[in-house]
């Protein structure tokens, strides 16, 4: 989720700022946010969405734009009735608006914003998971002088120091790192790492190094996600319509291109304060614990900022509301805070957790450095340990629930049941319409009620490997060491060695595509803003593919890459298609395949001349992975294959072989890719039927997969 | 383009210009997320903001009766001390607000029971009062009568209302004209009034039920229903003048108090003393400085490291940040440090406080809120240096205004400590210790009495154990729990 708000500047002392907030456009969070949106997850009993709306109303904000992605109506809803709606006398907003969109990332929710022309003067961006107290005055300060001075200072970014040594707060797995000119304050460079990654570089531009006196290279900062902004900024999103996240895919993009369009970005990093992001899993236990150590200061619970909390503090880091029960033998200290009437029974120890209102505790039952929701009831003798529990759950007699263990809305654990670790149990219903999936006993036990959320590859870019998890583990990743940065010139052999030969399944060579490694992302962005153009121009492929296969010479782009860029430029043409022009999927697959020697360039770029059966899957793998990202994605696939098949680019045992991997991933398949690849079934069968017979009939397949 | 400086965080100065336009109801809500957020801190500026607050309430209380307008208040009280009860002097000056409108409400009542003749002597003063006087002598209803001052009073009123206010506090034994009416409520009333005060003028206005006025020299009963009415508007609209007054009246003590302590300064700190002090309060600040203008003498300044520690090296240095506290309005920007004062000025560490005990003469402590048994909260650090006076048999001296002054006496003085961020004692970058270290950062002492040896207020200087007397002139008992509505009958 994202907030955006804008100071505008027109007027001294008059203060209008605006404000976007946009869900998260993420599913890290399951399997809580499959039924509440990310921002109304309690955080210390606070959803989390008061914790950014408060640093908005202490910073002065007037004007809010809120953007959500999923469960908007939920999000609506519960600012109708928070204080914070503006028609409520205690908002201290001029302006909160919903902004109701189809947007399925951040790029997305932007350049809508742009195309609103809402935004004239400056603005702030935030996600809607920001926890911070930071005073942000100094840095519009700084902004401001530097935008007097340079109209060409687009952004100021906020960052918080985190120190060299390892801290909870700061991202895990993934390392954001910020090249910066102090003297000037200035990002020169962004990239980020990840331990998947199979170089260990960050490619830094030499002619930086001859234009700058001064130079640092960070990776100690804590990325809040609070950026002031220029309207240049929404523009310059505007222009570049690939761009989804605001780090890696628009700041990187923006410093790469100085010389193109000389815009800076500077950087505002403070060393007091405190500013984080709850983004996932782990940074939710992170800032937890944060704000029961009162770092969050004065975010605590015994400020009792929502209304109707009666928090109090007392020594020892113990934070009970009013109406508290607790049993004379029963131990409730150190960091805790509980809610309005939970009740504790004898013998039962507390510590380093959050539990939230009417929550029932039995006897003798241990809790620590758990988060428990409201009305969650635990019977006697159990034991939870560094576990989330959502609303409603129940927890049986003498039952233990390991570290990690993240169980959802109306769970039910049976009796002296063990919960694994890491164990993600659901009750939410699934598929379209929502249908409730049958209890699975073995996780839940006897009585009990759930099912384990399937192990998912989600395609979230960052890799869901580092967030869908509580506790951060590097266990399962095969990883060599922790990420060096290297100055390296770009003549030196930076070669994006393929790290896909080491993770040869399926489910591997999705996630490698997240790789943000430098080149990789240069080619690719180059090559599909080439092909989009070819594609959108009409023009002959000749051209582009000439221009493509000197990229490819230029960047050092493998196979793989190259498919993956051919087969975003193309779903990226059909979706287009498809929404913008209200075109039917199979009319707007068969417009963009049919341009002007697009069949050429496929079959001799795309899949290879030689017809190889590995290529093929390749290339269905990488269009896959792009329609999740796509509005009727599913449907685009299955056009988009049949149109494939029939202009013979594609093979009957290259479509067999890909959905038969899919399906043996079975559990371990992105939920996600599953959906989009869904739609394909009827394709895949029909496929099937006629293998032997070899009958066309491909009329019924088309209407079957719309 | 507008000017650099301007920032857009809320603070005091913003809440004060915002009361002017915003309306009421989110004024209140606005105050009370101001609190909540602690963007409003410390004693005086709550105090300000609460008396400011409070006078909007009166000025746009849609006038039934009296009764109504301390329930309002009370209500309105009770949201704003629960929003941060440990900001203690927001009850404080709730309640002071409330005890003036019970003694308006009283002497209106008293004075209309006694004499009528005091009309032509009160004529002068106040456009209304003038007005609704004639009207009172011509209607000749003295049940309703607006004027509520004893003719013993008079001159104090005509003195209070005039232009200069204030004139009357040139002489530093002059009491302001509001404590003036408390003690006269004393004297003339005695006692506490025992029954509801409540209950009794709920009935005053309704024409139905003339209150039962034994002693009253007239007992005029047939008033037509018009001119009653006409006369409630006019009792009405004058005693809430007179509320609204005593209101500013309130706040302009707020103004004025650190001067007025100040001005006990030279009978306290003689020539060639050391003085021990710590952290930086404006009002101990003004003190010294009173004191340097003909002494000579040493000020020790412990740092109270780590919340205060950037202010105190301001206030010894004179460089005063811009937006410390944020609180635009306040005098500090133009005070003089105190080493440009001509004494010896020392800033030292707080672990060096017991070392350098035995050469003090004087240990003088700020504070931020005093409780009725004599105990004080003040900032982190203050107990130490009490206890450490103590050992050495040094006399430790509080100043501090009347305003801070709470009839609160809570069963747990924990309860009464805020705690801070532990960011300012270890950096947050330090990730281990984050991780393995639980931090506290107390940001008040509790004081108990008998650390303490003398309290110097505005009214003078009193020992500990006499500040309950205070406390019974300036709140009214039926007040004292106004927060909390179940401990009230």
């Amino acid at each position: 989720m994202i907030f955006v708000s804008r100071y505008d500047l027109r007027m001294q002392g008059v203060l209008n700022p605006l404000q976007v907030l946009a869900d998260s456009f993420e599913t890290r969070f399951n399997p809580f946010t499959l039924e509440t949106p990310r921002c109304l997850l309690p955080l210390a009993n606070t959803p989390l969405i008061e914790y950014t709306l408060e640093f908005l109303a202490m910073s002065g904000v007037a004007d809010i734009y809120v953007y959500c992605g999923a469960h908007t109506e939920a999000v609506e809803r519960y600012i109708q009735a928070s204080k914070w709606h503006p028609s409520a006398p205690a908002s201290p907003f001029n302006s909160l608006e919903i902004v109701k969109t189809t947007a399925r990332s951040v790029g997305d929710a932007l350049r809508d914003l742009d195309a609103r022309d809402l935004i004239t003067g400056d603005f702030l961006l935030v996600h809607g998971d920001l926890v911070s107290n930071l005073p942000i005055d100094a840095a519009l300060a700084g902004h401001r002088a530097r935008r007097i001075a340079d109209k060409n200072a687009i952004m100021t970014m906020i960052l918080r120091t985190g120190g060299l040594g390892s801290h909870r707060t700061k991202s895990k797995g993934i390392t954001p790192v910020f090249v910066v000119d102090p003297t000037k304050s200035r990002c020169l460079h962004y990239e980020e790492m990840h331990p998947l990654q199979a170089n260990k570089y960050v490619n830094i531009d030499p002619e930086l190094l001859s234009t700058h006196t001064e130079m640092e290279i960070r990776t100690d900062l804590i990325d809040c996600g609070i950026d002031i902004c220029t309207p240049d900024v929404l523009a310059l999103w505007a222009e570049s319509f690939d761009y989804e996240v605001p780090r890696r895919h628009f700041l990187h993009g923006v410093l790469k291109d100085y010389e193109l369009n000389g815009k800076t970005i500077h950087t505002e990093i403070v060393e007091e304060h405190y500013a984080a992001r709850v983004f996932n899993l782990q940074s939710y236990e992170a800032v937890s614990k944060d704000v029961l150590g009162r770092w969050t200061y004065p975010l605590v619970p015994d400020s009792n900022l929502v209304a109707g909390q009666t928090y109090k503090f007392e020594r020892g880091g113990l934070c009970k509301e009013n109406g508290v029960i607790l049993a004379r033998t029963c131990k409730a200290g150190k960091r805790t805070v509980l809610g309005k009437d939970t009740s504790i029974g004898d013998g039962s120890v507390v510590s380093n957790s959050i539990i939230g209102r009417r929550c029932h505790i039995g006897k003798n039952v241990t809790i620590q450095n758990a988060y428990i929701w409201d009305d969650v009831v635990v019977e006697d003798g159990s034991t939870i340990d560094r576990a989330i529990i959502a609303s409603e759950a129940v927890i049986g007699k003498k039952c233990k629930i390991r570290p990690g263990s993240l169980l959802s809305y109306r769970v039910r654990i049976g009796d002296n049941k063990e919960t694994k670790e890491g164990s993600r149990i659901t009750r939410a219903e699934r598929g379209e319409p929502p249908v409730a999936v049958r209890t699975d006993t073995s996780v839940v036990g006897e009585g009990g009620e759930g099912y384990p959320l399937d192990e998912e590859e989600d395609s979230d870019d960052e890799g869901v490997a580092f967030h869908s998890n509580l506790i951060y583990s590097t266990a399962h990743l095969n990883l060599s060491s922790e990420s060096i940065s290297t100055l390296n010139s770009n003549f030196s052999s930076a070669t994006p060695t393929q790290s896909r030969s080491r993770l040869s399944s399926f489910a591997g060579s999705i996630s490698d595509d997240g790789d943000p490694s430098s080149s990789n992302e240069t080619f690719h962005h180059d090559a599909v803003n080439g092909l989009l153009d070819a594609l959108k121009e009409g023009d002959d492929f000749d051209s582009a593919k000439l221009e493509f296969m000197g990229l490819r010479l230029s960047n050092n782009a493998s196979d793989h890459q190259m498919r993956r860029a051919i087969a975003v430029a193309f779903t990226k043409r059909i979706a287009q298609l498809v929404e913008g022009e209200k075109m039917e999927a199979s009319k707007a697959a068969a417009k963009a395949f049919g341009a002007p020697g697009a069949e050429k360039f496929l079959k001799e770029v795309a899949v290879g001349t030689k017809n190889l059966e590995d290529d093929q899957v390749d290339f269905i793998a990488c269009l896959q992975k792009d329609l999740v990202h796509r509005g009727s994605g599913a449907i685009i696939l299955a056009a988009v294959l049949k149109e494939l098949y029939q202009m013979d680019i594609l093979e009957e045992e290259a479509m067999f072989r890909w959905w038969d991997e899919s399906e043996a991933l079975g559990e371990a398949e992105d939920k996600e890719m599953k959906r989009v690849r869904e739609k394909t079934a009827p394709l895949i069968q029909w496929f099937k039927d006629n293998d032997s017979e070899e009958s066309d009939d491909s009329e019924e397949a088309s209407d079957d997969s719309d | 383009m507008p000017s650099l400086q301007a920032g857009y965080a809320p603070n005091l100065g913003v809440f004060l210009k915002s009361l002017k336009t915003a309306p009421l109801e989110s004024s209140i809500e606005n105050l009370i997320s101001l609190l909540k957020r602690r963007q409003i801190r410390n004693s005086r500026p709550c105090a300000i903001a609460t008396a400011h607050l409070l006078l909007r309430v009166v000025a746009k209380f849609r006038w039934t009766d009296i009764g109504n307008l301390l329930e309002r208040i009370q209500e309105v009280g009770q949201r704003l001390v629960e929003a941060q009860p440990r900001e203690m002097v927001v009850g404080n000056i709730v309640r002071r607000v409330l005890g003036m409108i019970r003694d308006e409400a009283k002497e209106d009542r008293t004075e209309d029971a006694s004499d009528s003749t005091s009309t032509s002597q009160l004529g002068s003063p106040g456009r209304e009062r003038s007005e609704s006087g004639s009207f009172r002598t011509e209607g000749g209803a003295p049940t309703f009568s607006p004027l509520r001052f004893a003719s013993t009073d008079a001159s104090t009123l005509s003195e209070a209302s005039g232009d200069d206010v204030f004139g009357g506090r040139s002489q530093p034994t002059s009491r302001p004209p509001l404590l003036t009416s408390h003690t006269s409520y004393a004297v003339l009333n005695g006692v506490p009034v025992q029954q509801s005060m409540f209950n009794l003028l709920s009935a005053t206005p309704t024409p139905s039920s003339t209150p039962p006025h034994a002693s009253s020299p007239h007992g005029k009963s047939t008033i037509s229903a018009t001119t009653l009415a006409q006369r409630i508007a006019t009792t009405t609209r004058d005693l809430k003048a007179e509320v609204i007054s005593g209101i500013e009246e309130i706040i302009d003590e707020l103004d004025q108090v650190d001067d007025q302590i100040a001005a006990y300064a030279q009978e306290h700190i003689h020539s060639n003393e050391v003085i021990l002090t710590h952290s930086s309060s404006l009002s101990v600040q003004k003190f010294l400085l009173k004191a340097a203008e003909k002494r000579r003498f040493t000020v020790i300044v412990a740092e109270s490291y780590p919340n205060d520690h950037e202010a105190t090296h301001a206030a010894v240095t004179g460089k005063v940040s811009q937006d410390l506290e944020g609180d635009e309005m306040s005098t500090e920007t133009f005070l003089k440090p105190l080493s440009a004062a001509g004494i010896t000025v020392i800033l030292m560490t707080d672990a060096t406080i017991f070392a350098i005990m035995s050469r003090v003469n004087k240990v003088i402590l700020a504070t931020h809120a005093v409780i009725a048994n004599g105990g004080l909260i003040a900032a982190a650090g203050a107990r130490i240096i009490a206890k450490a006076a103590k050992v050495h048999r040094t006399p430790v001296i509080v100043v501090s205004g009347i305003y801070k002054l709470s009839p609160e006496y809570p069963f747990e003085f924990e309860s009464l400590i805020e705690y801070g961020d532990p960011g300012n004692i270890i950096g947050y970058g330090e990730g281990g210790l984050v991780e393995h270290m639980e931090v506290d950062n107390p940001v008040y002492d509790y004081v108990p009495p008998d650390l303490v040896d003398l309290y110097i207020t505005n009214l003078g200087a009193h020992a500990p154990s006499y500040l309950y007397r205070i406390v019974a002139d300036h709140y009214k008992p039926e007040d004292i729990n106004f927060h909390k509505p179940e401990l009230q009958f």
